[in-house]
């Protein structure tokens, strides 16, 4: 699918630009593969893409879901959270 | 027990009437704590009328912990996060409140009609997202953690908590059966 591959190759230019970044938080409820739903439905990403990140968000805590400019992270955290995500944004730290 | 069937393009939902009383009782309380009768029960973000009579002052970080939950903080940073809630908040409890409401009129139609039975052509992904709701709302009532399980499993069958812990995984088995469908 096209549209994954422009999602998930973030180049640096791109991060740079737009230093904005959606987390995912894990909570105990949120079904796993409610989550991985959730992140195919919202985001377009591949079955493995979407597995891949909600089990980062289970084992590690977290997971940066998506990058770009304040006002698409916002969109993004209120998508997130109408579908009972626990998600926040903030400006991507590495930069 | 009840399950979410796929019939052709659709999906649909049989339920016996102690299901839809115990549902339909879930969606009412929630919906009453979602503040259904108050001035967002017809809040549409896409209405000028709306837009002009809302009082982004009002809205404040909900004191409840479930509201909390369902309606959370999108920054970390207190500020931001107050003024993002000022004004997204009124949209993200009116999507709530529409699907909870969705659900409650096929549930109705069962306890009405005062019988178990299959709600056809349901929405699916309005389901998903209400069935959500209503285990996040439980889960925060129950404090439940990664090992509620093994607890409820444990508690003896006169504790108060017992049949709370039995709806919620209920709802769990039931959004994780309509996601076997749909993924």
């Amino acid at each position: 699918m096209a549209k994954t591959a422009i999602k998930e190759e973030v180049s640096i230019s791109e991060l740079i630009d737009r230093p904005w970044i959606t987390i995912v938080w894990d909570d105990p409820v949120n079904l796993m593969t409610y989550v991985t739903h959730v992140f195919i439905k919202l985001f377009g990403f591949s079955k493995e893409r979407a597995h891949e990140l909600m089990m980062q968000v289970h084992v590690e805590g977290r997971a940066v879901v998506t990058s770009g400019t304040r006002e698409e992270m916002e969109r993004d955290v209120q998508s997130l959270h109408e579908n009972g995500l626990w998600a926040t944004l903030q400006r991507d730290d590495k930069i | 027990m009840s399950s979410f069937e796929k019939v052709g393009d659709g999906y649909s939902l049989d339920l016996t009437l102690d299901e839809a009383h115990i549902l339909i009782n879930l969606v009412e309380q929630l919906l009453e704590l979602l503040g259904e009768g108050d001035f967002f029960h017809h809040y549409d973000s896409s209405d000028p009328l709306a837009q002009l009579l809302v009082m982004p002052s009002e809205i404040v970080t909900p004191d409840d912990p479930v509201l909390l939950r369902l309606l959370p903080n999108a920054y970390a940073d207190p500020e931001a996060a107050s003024d993002f809630r000022r004004y997204t908040e009124p949209q993200l409890r009116g999507s709530k409140q529409k699907n909870l409401r969705l659900v409650r009129e096929e549930l109705t139609i069962l306890v009405d009609e005062n019988h178990g039975g299959v709600i056809e052509e349901l929405n699916a992904d309005v389901w998903l997202k209400a069935l959500n709701d209503l285990r996040i709302a439980l889960s925060v009532r129950l404090e439940v953690t990664e090992d509620s399980f093994e607890k409820f499993e444990l508690l003896p069958d006169e504790d108060s908590q017992k049949p709370v812990y039995a709806v919620y995984f209920w709802l769990g088995w039931l959004q994780e059966n309509l996601l076997g469908l749909l993924l």
